[in-house]
């Protein structure tokens, strides 16, 4: 038996042990009681049929490309004094969270820092993102930072500051994978998540990061490559019908640029990342997680560790070994696409061509995921601006402001959670099917070769569905 | 027997892996079906719309 079948049998055994896992039921978050009118696996069959029709209407339907090079064209200008404006206020915020970190009430729900960090920056700007553009870039306060001290050092110096060197290309995109796994880690595992004045020091870390990065390779270059946020962000504003610059805005077809981005090293691990640690999430949240996670933990309490590090690294196993599973799917997806390939290309020459489908994907797992901490945590804001530090001050008014979890149904939730997985994945294919014709030319060609991408695409779908329902159950 | 004892509460999961069970299954059998037209000397079959030109 060759390699790959050995590869592809031990993913088929995982993915069955864990699937077939008991189902005991950890009720998970804020999700309540569903309303369905069919079994929540079948929705996982309708997904499967919903792509499978779209694979063959885009081979039926789209023989040419129509994305991959798409014009854009110029709407607005932008006023020059915007883009530091933003910057200015995107700064101020920040040092507000990390003042209410630190000075703030270390109850979680009474501090403005992890409502913002871990709902509105996580949750809310990628989804703002996808619509708008690139926002973030403009509010980046670590950015801001960095072009008012080189603005105001090259006053003060006269001569300017020394150039900075240039990006190692090898170093891609991994600084920026990097940063997000320890974020998701931060989220996930970390015992101390809940207390702002971690995640304060934890931000100004961060920061410190930030500036060691822009100093020594530029501002736009570390931006463009190493803060793990704003490349985040960025991939997914790829997505959006509009493209900022400082000094216009401009409109393109949604999905069109992420069509030109350059496919750097680092570029599919940090969007396995994303999708892999988001499913970590779900995972951890359901029945199977449930049965392995104390015998992880008793295991590493037998080896005298105390029960916070033996949780915190049963956990990190788990989000490491999901993040892998992911990564080992996608691959597989390639290794299985090189077989057709007629150009004979290297499954690492593929992996990197087709990594720009997987960012719907990514965004689709988050928003699934997501939608109902965003939902209902979201609307802690409404009261923490007023009160951000939970010391009884009413700003703007709104201090007794309370959460509504009945604005929205569960039921609502878990159609909007399927809703966004099916089109994210729609959206997976249409970039691969894209990438395909232009790559390979011809229409047959370019579809056969995505046969596996389509198994992909299903094997993503059924496997955050099925997360969702378990974490729901 | 605390397996099967369970089947009810495992066996339901198990539905959502099929359609990816169904996609490599026709994927696999679309790919030997290839290969023998191959070893018998001929190119797998290809269907082609009626508007676009062989070749």
């Amino acid at each position: 038996m060759n390699r790959r079948r050995l590869l592809a049998l031990a993913f088929v055994a995982v993915g069955a042990v864990l699937v077939s896992a008991p189902a005991t039921a950890l009720a998970h978050g804020l999700v309540g009681r569903q309303d369905l009118p069919i079994p929540k696996w079948l929705f996982g069959w309708a997904a499967a049929v919903v792509l499978v029709a779209s694979f063959v209407g885009l081979a039926v339907l789209w023989p040419k490309p129509r994305l991959e090079r798409a014009p854009e064209r110029r709407v607005a200008a932008v006023p020059g004094f915007l883009d530091p404006l933003l910057g200015s206020i995107g700064l101020a915020f920040f040092v507000l969270v990390v003042y209410a970190g630190f000075a703030g009430s270390q109850t979680t729900t009474n501090n403005l820092a992890p409502t913002v960090i871990f709902v509105i920056f996580w949750v809310a700007i990628p989804i703002v993102s996808l619509f708008f553009g690139d926002v973030f870039k403009a509010i980046n306060p670590w950015r801001a930072a960095a072009r008012a001290v080189a603005w105001l050092a090259a006053k003060v110096s006269r001569g300017g500051l020394p150039a900075p060197m240039a990006y190692p290309a090898k170093l891609g995109r991994w600084p920026a994978a990097i940063g997000i796994l320890a974020f998701a880690w931060v989220e996930l595992v970390y015992s101390g998540r809940g207390d702002p004045s971690n995640l304060a020091v934890l931000a100004l870390v961060y920061m410190a990061v930030q500036f060691v990065g822009m100093s020594l390779y530029g501002i736009e270059p570390w931006n463009r490559y190493g803060d793990a946020f704003g490349v985040y962000f960025g991939l997914v504003a790829r997505m959006a019908p509009l493209r900022w610059t400082r000094t216009a805005l401009f409109a393109r077809k949604p999905l069109s640029g992420l069509t030109n981005i350059d496919v750097v090293p680092g570029t599919v691990a940090l969007v396995i990342t994303i999708i892999g640690t988001t499913s970590f999430d779900g995972f951890s949240g359901g029945p199977a997680w449930s049965n392995i996670a104390p015998e992880l933990t008793s295991l590493f309490r037998d080896l005298g560790l105390g029960q916070s590090t033996s949780l915190e690294l049963a956990f990190t196993i788990g989000l490491v070994v999901v993040t892998l599973i992911v990564a080992g799917l996608y691959r597989l997806g390639v290794i299985g696409m090189s077989t057709i390939d007629p150009q004979g290309a290297s499954t690492e020459e593929l992996s990197a061509r087709f990594a720009h489908s997987l960012v719907p994907i990514g965004l689709a797992y988050v928003v699934a995921h997501y939608f109902s901490l965003l939902a209902y945590e979201g609307q802690r804001v409404a009261y923490l601006i007023s009160d951000p530090l939970g010391n009884g001050s009413n700003v703007f008014g709104t201090s007794s402001a309370t959460v509504d979890y009945t604005w929205v149904s569960a039921t609502a939730i878990w159609y909007v959670q399927v809703a966004a997985l099916v089109i994210g994945h729609v959206a997976g294919l249409v970039l691969a099917h894209e990438r395909a014709l232009v790559s390979f030319g011809d229409n047959q060609v370019a579809t056969r070769s995505q046969y596996w991408m389509l198994v992909v695409m299903i094997a993503f779908t059924s496997l955050g569905l099925w997360l969702l329902s378990a974490a729901n159950s | 027997m605390t397996l099967l004892a369970h089947v009810g509460h495992w066996a339901i999961n198990l539905l959502y892996v099929a359609p990816l069970v169904v996609a490599v299954g026709v994927l696999g059998w679309q790919a030997r079906k290839d290969r023998r037209a191959r070893a018998r000397g001929g190119e797998p079959v290809v269907r082609r719309p009626p508007s676009e030109p062989p070749g």
